[in-house]
This record gives C-alpha cells, structure tokens and sequence, in this order.
C-alpha cells in the first residue's frame, strides 16, 4: 500500500515538473505555486501532527520566521541564499524554544500553547517596526533572477518532494516507529526506553526546518511582506487542514489534501465569489463527517476491506472472570 | 502625588469591567472544554453571531441590548445545541484535531455566512446609556454600558456556577468532566448532558455578544480576538473549571488594561499570550487546576 | 551480588502512605513475587522503580548504579523492562510490531528488530498471531504481548504487574511455567500478584509480602504463605486450604 502511494506521487510530482513548459499564465503557476508550497508545508507537519500525533496550530511560527530571517537578514547585507540558510537556522531554533515548553502539555493543551507562541511572534512583528518593519511590511530580495515564477513554482515541487522523500524514510525508520508509539501511548513508549521528548523535539525540529524554508521561498515571491499575512492563525490552520483532511499520519496524505483542497479554494473563489468561504467551510465540515481518517486515511481502509479475510478469527476466548470482561471492555474504547 | 495612584485604579476598574464580560465568554468555553474536552473553534463565531442577532433586533424595535440579551442566549442555546447533536456527536469517537477541525469548518460558516448577510462593514449602535459616565469621587470615572455589563456578566457568571454545582444538570456534567466512561454506568445520558452544556456553553457566548454590541465595534471576524481570549482563560482557569475561569477573565481583563495603559494597546493580546506561555510553563494544571494537564 | 536493592524507600501521596520504609533485594535471575491484597502498594512500587514517581525517601540500587532518580525511559534503558496491570497495546500496529519497538532500544535496525521480535514472540507461543492486528486481540494475548514487548528491550530484569489477572486458571498457569523459564535467559522477574496464589507457589523463589504498604513478610513461597500475618492481612478464605 505505500509502495504504491509512494510511486503515484512521485509520477505525479515528476510530470508537476513538466507542467511549466505546456505555456500557463504566471497567474496558474501562482496557483499552482500555492498548491506545492502547501503540500510541502503539510507534509513537514505530519511529521509532528500526523506520525507524532502532536496538534500543531502554531506553525506559521516557523513559516513567518523563515520569511522574516531571508528579508531582515538581507537588509543586513547577508546574500539571499546565506539568509535564507540563517532563517532556517531561527525557525529551528524557536521550535526548540517552543517545543521545550509545549511538548511537556498533552493533547488539546499542546494546541493552545503552540498557538500562543505563534501569536505572541506576530504580535512582536507588528509592534517591533523598527526591527520589522512593523504593519508597514519589509522587502525580500529575489532568490530567482531568471524566470521567477517558474523558479519558484519548480522550487515547491521540488521542496514538496524532498519532504515526501524525507517521510517515506522516517516512517520505515525506528525514528518513525518511535514517533508513532509516542502516538499511540506515550506512557507505553515510555516504558521501553523510547526519549518521547527528544524524539518530538527532533520531529518539530525537521518539520520546522522545511516550514521555514517553505516561508522564505513565499516571501522572495511576493517580494513584500507584512506580519498577518506570513505569520496569522489562518496560516497555520491552513497547514494543519490540509494535512489532516488529506490524511494526517498517512504518506501522502498532504500532498493529496493539497492538491484538492487549494484547488477547491480556487475553484470555489471563481465560481461562489464572496461565498468561497462558506463554501470551504462546509467542505472541510462534510470531509471531517464523512472521511473522518482523511481522504487517504479512508481510503486506504476501504481498500484493505476488500484483501482476503486472515486465517485466524478475531474471536476472542471465553473469559473465565468478570475482571477479564472489563479490562476488555476498558480496552475496546 | 495623586496620579500614581488613582491613574492604575482606573486601569484596574476598567479592567475588571472588561474582564467580567471575558469571564462570561471564558466560562462558557471552561464548561464546554470540561465536560468535552472539546476546544470549540467557533466559540468566536457564536458571540458574533449573539452580537448581530442582538443588532438586528435593536434596529427593528431600539430596544436596548441589556434587554435583549437573553434572546442572544436562547437563540446560541438552541444553536449549540444543534451544534452537537448534528455535527459533534457523530464524530465523539474521532481523534481530537478532527472535532477541532470540524469547529474551525463550522465558524468559517458562521463567518462568512454573516459577512454575505450583513456585509463586511463595521456597524455599531447609539444607546442613550454610553453618554452617561458614573464618578466616584474626582478621580475615577466609569462609563456606565460598562457597569451594567458587568453587572449581568456578574449576575450570569453566578447563575452558571450554581446550576453547575447545585443542580442535577451540573452534577451529571461534573460527572462526566472526571469520568466520562463511570458516568454513563451511573445511568447518566451523556450525549444529552453535553448536548446542554454545549447549548449553555454557546448561549454564554452569544449573550456576551449582545452585551458587546453597545461598546463594541460589529464585524463579522469580531469573534476571532474573543475565541483566542477564551482559550488563555480555559488554561489560565485550569482543566475546565468554571470558576477558574471566571477569575482568570477578570485577571485578564485587568491585566490588559494596565498594558494599555503603560505600554499601549497593541500589546494587551501579545500579554495575553505571555501570560498563557507563563502559566502553562510553571503550573500547567492552571493556577486553580489540581491535576496534570 | 543483588541486582536490585530498595532500601527504605517511602512514598506519599497527599495524606496517604504508600510505601512504608520498603526494603528488599532481588538477585540476578531469580523469581521474586510481591504479593499483597489490592492496594498493598505494588503497582506503586514498581512505578518508583522505574521512576514513573520518585521516591519521598530511601534509595533504590540497580546492578550497583544508584536509580533512585531516574526517566521512566532510562529505567527502560538501563535494563528494567516492565508490563503494566491495564494492558496497553499500541492498537494499530500488529502484533509483531508491537513487539518491535521494544526490540528497537537494542537496535536501530529494522531487520534486526524484527528477528529480536520474532524469537520473543516464538518463546511466548505467540507465532501464530503475530501479523494480526493488536486490535482485535483477546486479553490472554494481550497480556503475552505486554511480556513480549518487554522482553524484547532484552532486560536484565523485568516487572510483570498482575500478569495473570483476569486469565482462566489454566492460562495463567501455563504462563507461569513459561515464566519459569525466564532465568534461563538470564533475566530476573519480580512479579506483582493480588491473589492467584497457584502461579506463585509453582513459580516463586522468594515471595514478598507487602499490606498497606508494609513489607509484612519475606521467605520461601511454601513458608511466608503460612505466616500468621499474612493471612490476616488477606483475610479470606481463599488461603484456608494452603495455610492448613
């Protein structure tokens, strides 16, 4: 099953190499520029939401600081590319910050906290202009002179394919295996010597790394930026959307979540005007109804269904006391 | 010699003003939050949407929203009630970041749907009352919607604390708050018991809503600074305790405007947020929690 | 040469006493039980062991390092494995894999884990179920897997709490007999058991009686068993016939 998830994406981000040189208008390759960039931002999450099982609404954290470090670090006279490496650098250094504190909460604590940290980073954005340029915005240098928009839409695909890549090896990974016991039951993780809290840290420190640089490829694009629109709530909602409605946990859950989602937002800004929204919203609503695992978690479910029924019963045996019955019973919730 | 005293009194009244009206919204979320576990996206949208309820009646009949606001509630009661029957029901089972996902669907409905009906322009209501200012002695001085406000919040805030410790409501809920699998043993209905204490919960929200209007400016994302608001009062209260909460809104209220005052405004939400980090770094139980979070 | 040392350790918990001024040693593949009525304290005592809670007082030796304050996972590191009284599976993985990521403290091979996981499961019986889903398990299987798991963290010394509980007679048993085996590898088991006394008197070396968290008694299973305070403290008459 994840050969095949693996092999369907790589064709697909193989020919979303291709697609550039068919002729579309910058104004689709934005777009389409979006649709990667969010696959690539989703898939850094599921490290931490989807294996790990840590809800993280406070990426944009990571995404705003790597857009910030390639623009203020510029203006320092750094080179675009040195600078882009130094706002990576930050972004991993405030998931450890962040990560230090957060991790110790479980659960929906974990969310809110991540949340507030991402929160207080705008704010300080938007009341430091003599740092940052406060709401006035800072310029970011071009990283690509020629062709821009074709460069930066190959750079998503091809970050959006470093963190597939980077995925499907830590899920085969004792790392992976590891991270998922930590979702599993971190007490039971615990118990035969897994480090839960350096395996998070060291989860939320890749996903912040490809978050950052996700950023800093977003803010050389629109070449001007300002604290709500690289480090606002709606961003980090964005990321965690698309992955858990893709299929948080799964391979290419994100990439997929991504692709239909970003395209439906599109589709629905066309089509329903000042309704796309409303729209979205019931979307997300009916998926999360429906498709509870995500599209690619359902999916491959329902694919299982369908391979031949194991040799051995499920049945379980006679219990001889009650306490058997309910520690069976504790356990089937 | 006067100033350094009475200039932070009034920050502090102003303050404790404010935050009675948090402590209304922030009880409603404690309650959800306690009894669920749910952390409810859409608790912003609900006071919005108590706050354009509230308007639209307003218009029609200028009777004053301190009047009105229980229609707020019946109208956010029957909405959250709704809420969870149809939507948060079918998926209890499902992990965590679903249920919150399908809140964050559900308000981005709401708010939309507001901005198609009333447009996206800042609206706000003239009453009689916010010209009149009560004095105490030279010094201070309280706008009087202010007061009222506080005095229903206060009022409310007392009404949910005792229906949740002195009626069979509040027993059932506490019950499920510390043993969701005991309490349906106990011939408790859970689902109907959450389906009320998400309806209470919102109604809470809408009725803060209504009480806004008169001091607030009404636009569709208004809910949006009032949800992050409930969230630091829910952990700052501690594992969904209501009175917690309560204090934390008045805690949070004062803090705000004491920032306001020295620091400016835009940095009353960003101590918001410090305060929150702090808490839940040195006593992630909350400063009136017992137990791990 | 002991291998594991507890000396006077103590734990409270608000107003309750949990562990009183505990002493014990256990030697190196030895089968000690710990046996007492239920809240006797030995759930809390393995959880100071492995230092899920940390001790109020006393201190705790283990293979001559001290322990008494430690990470849940470094106990797990240093080679005390430990299954817990309410089973914990990892639901969504199989069987096999469950047992993997204990292997995986040893290994950071896949390969490697699963062989280590494979001949655990082989010695539990277990090969049959192997790549079954742990979800679907009856509670005899899942009991095994807990074992399993920890012993694929290859301990030197393992905590088994309430291992048998809820099994038919005839599970339990023939648990324990693989239990008995346990010293073969080396490893030493101290158990925790409320009442099932029949896998104790086969499988024990030495029994420790714990009551309110008191060590009341200590000995040889067929002795401590017939000490007067032991059956008082259990009061029932479940022991009449193994006391007479």
């Amino acid at each position: 099953m994840r050969k095949w998830q693996l092999l369907i994406a790589a064709v697909f981000l193989l020919a979303a190499l291709f697609v550039p040189l068919f002729g579309l208008t910058d104004y689709t390759l934005q777009i389409l520029f979006r649709v990667f960039l969010f696959a690539a931002l989703g898939l850094a999450w599921n490290l931490v939401g989807g294996y790990a099982g840590q809800l993280s609404l406070g990426h944009a954290a990571y995404f705003g600081v790597g857009a910030y470090g390639l623009a203020l670090f510029s203006k320092l006279g750094i080179s675009p590319w040195a600078a882009v490496l130094l706002g990576v650098v930050l972004a991993m250094i405030c998931a450890a910050m962040i990560g230090s504190v957060s991790f110790r909460l479980r659960g929906p604590y974990f969310a809110l906290c991540t949340i507030a940290f991402a929160e207080v980073l705008r704010l300080v954005a938007k009341n430091l202009p003599n740092v940052t340029g406060g709401d006035v915005g800072v310029q970011v240098p071009l990283l690509f002179a020629h062709s821009p928009v074709r460069s930066f839409y190959w750079s998503v695909v091809l970050l959006t394919a470093f963190a597939l890549g980077l995925s499907a090896w830590i899920e085969r990974s004792r790392f992976g295996y590891y991270l998922m016991a930590i979702r599993e039951d971190q007490d039971t993780a615990l118990s035969v010597g897994v480090n839960a809290a350096r395996c998070k840290l060291w989860a939320l420190l890749i996903s912040a790394a490809i978050t950052g640089l996700g950023g800093a490829l977003y803010a050389s694009m629109f070449l001007f930026i300002v604290p709500d629109q690289v480090l606002p709530m709606e961003i980090s909602t964005e990321i965690a959307i698309v992955a858990m409605l893709g299929g948080a946990g799964t391979l290419i859950g994100p990439l997929v979540g991504s692709v239909l989602l970003e395209s439906a937002a599109e589709i629905f800004k066309n089509v329903f005007k000042e309704a796309n929204l409303l729209i979205y919203g019931v979307l997300i609503i009916v998926v999360v109804l429906f498709m509870p695992e995500g599209i690619v978690g359902t999916f491959t479910r329902k694919l299982a269904l369908f391979k031949k029924a194991p040799a051995v019963p499920f049945a379980a045996p006679v219990p001889a006391t009650i306490e058997a019955e309910s520690e069976r019973a504790a356990l089937n919730e | 010699m006067v100033n350094w005293f009475y200039i932070p009194l009034q920050g502090i009244i102003n303050g404790l003003l404010t935050g009675a009206l948090y402590a209304l919204i922030g009880m409603g979320m404690a309650l959800i939050f306690g009894v669920m576990r749910i952390v409810n996206f859409a608790h912003g949208a609900f006071l919005m949407m108590g706050m354009y309820a509230t308007y639209v009646v307003f218009q029609a009949t200028g009777v004053s929203p301190y009047y009105e606001f229980p229609l707020a509630g019946i109208l956010l009661f029957f909405v959250g009630y709704a809420t969870y029957m149809g939507l948060l029901r079918p998926i209890r089972g499902q992990v965590d970041f679903m249920v919150i996902l399908l809140t964050m669907g559900l308000a981005l409905v709401l708010t939309d749907g507001a901005q198609l009906v009333f447009g996206a322009d800042y609206h706000q209501i003239n009453i009689p009352l916010l010209s009149r200012n009560i004095h105490l002695g030279s010094q201070i001085s309280i706008n009087a919607p202010w007061l009222v406000s506080f005095a229903i919040a206060m009022a409310l805030a007392g009404a949910l604390y005792w229906v949740v410790t002195h009626t069979m409501f509040g027993r059932a809920a506490r019950a499920i708050a510390q043993n969701p699998y005991a309490a349906p043993l106990m011939g408790i209905n859970v689902n109907r018991v959450q389906a009320v204490a998400f309806g209470i919960g919102s109604a809470a929200a809408g009725i803060s809503g209504a009480l806004l209007l008169p001091v607030f400016y009404l636009f569709p994302e208004v809910g949006n600074q009032f949800k992050l608001k409930s969230f630091v009062m829910v952990v700052l209260g501690g594992m969904g305790s209501i009175q917690g909460a309560a204090i934390a809104g008045l805690v949070l209220g004062v803090v705000e405007s004491l920032t306001s005052l020295y620091w400016g405004n835009e940095w009353a939400l960003a101590v918001d947020f410090v305060l929150f980090i702090l808490v839940l770094s040195l006593k992630p139980s909350g400063i009136f929690g017992s137990q791990r979070a | 040469m002991s291998l594991l040392e507890v000396k006077r350790v103590s734990k409270r918990f608000g107003g309750l006493k949990a562990i009183n001024d505990v002493s014990f040693s256990v030697k190196p593949s030895e089968v000690t039980f710990i046996v007492g009525p239920n809240g006797a304290g030995k759930t809390t005592l393995f959880n100071l062991i492995t230092s899920i809670f940390h001790v109020d007082s006393g201190s705790i030796n283990f293979d001559g390092r001290d322990i008494t304050h430690l990470t849940p996972n470094g106990a797990a590191q240093i080679g005390i494995g430990r299954t817990f009284q309410l089973v914990k599976p990892l639901r969504n993985l199989t069987v096999l894999e469950n047992v993997m990521l204990g292997a995986f403290l040893r290994t950071s091979s896949r390969a490697k884990a699963e062989k280590e996981a494979t001949k655990v499961l082989s010695f539990l019986q277990m090969e049959k179920v192997m790549h079954l889903p742990a979800r679907g398990m009856g509670l005899p299987t899942l009991k095994r897997l807990e074992i399993a798991r920890a012993l694929a963290t290859q301990p030197k010394l393992i905590l088994l709490d309430e291992v048998v509980a809820g099994l038919p007679t005839s599970e339990a048993i023939k648990l324990a007999m693989l239990l008995k085996r346990l010293p073969e590898w080396g490893i030493s088991t101290i158990g925790g058991i409320e009442h099932v006394m029949q896998v104790v008197m086969r499988v024990a070396d030495r029994v420790i009686v714990l009551d309110h968290g008191t060590l009341i008694a200590e000995g040889v299973p067929q002795d401590v068993v017939h000490r007067p305070e032991v059956i008082e403290a259990y009061l029932g008459s479940k022991y009449k016939e193994i006391a007479l």
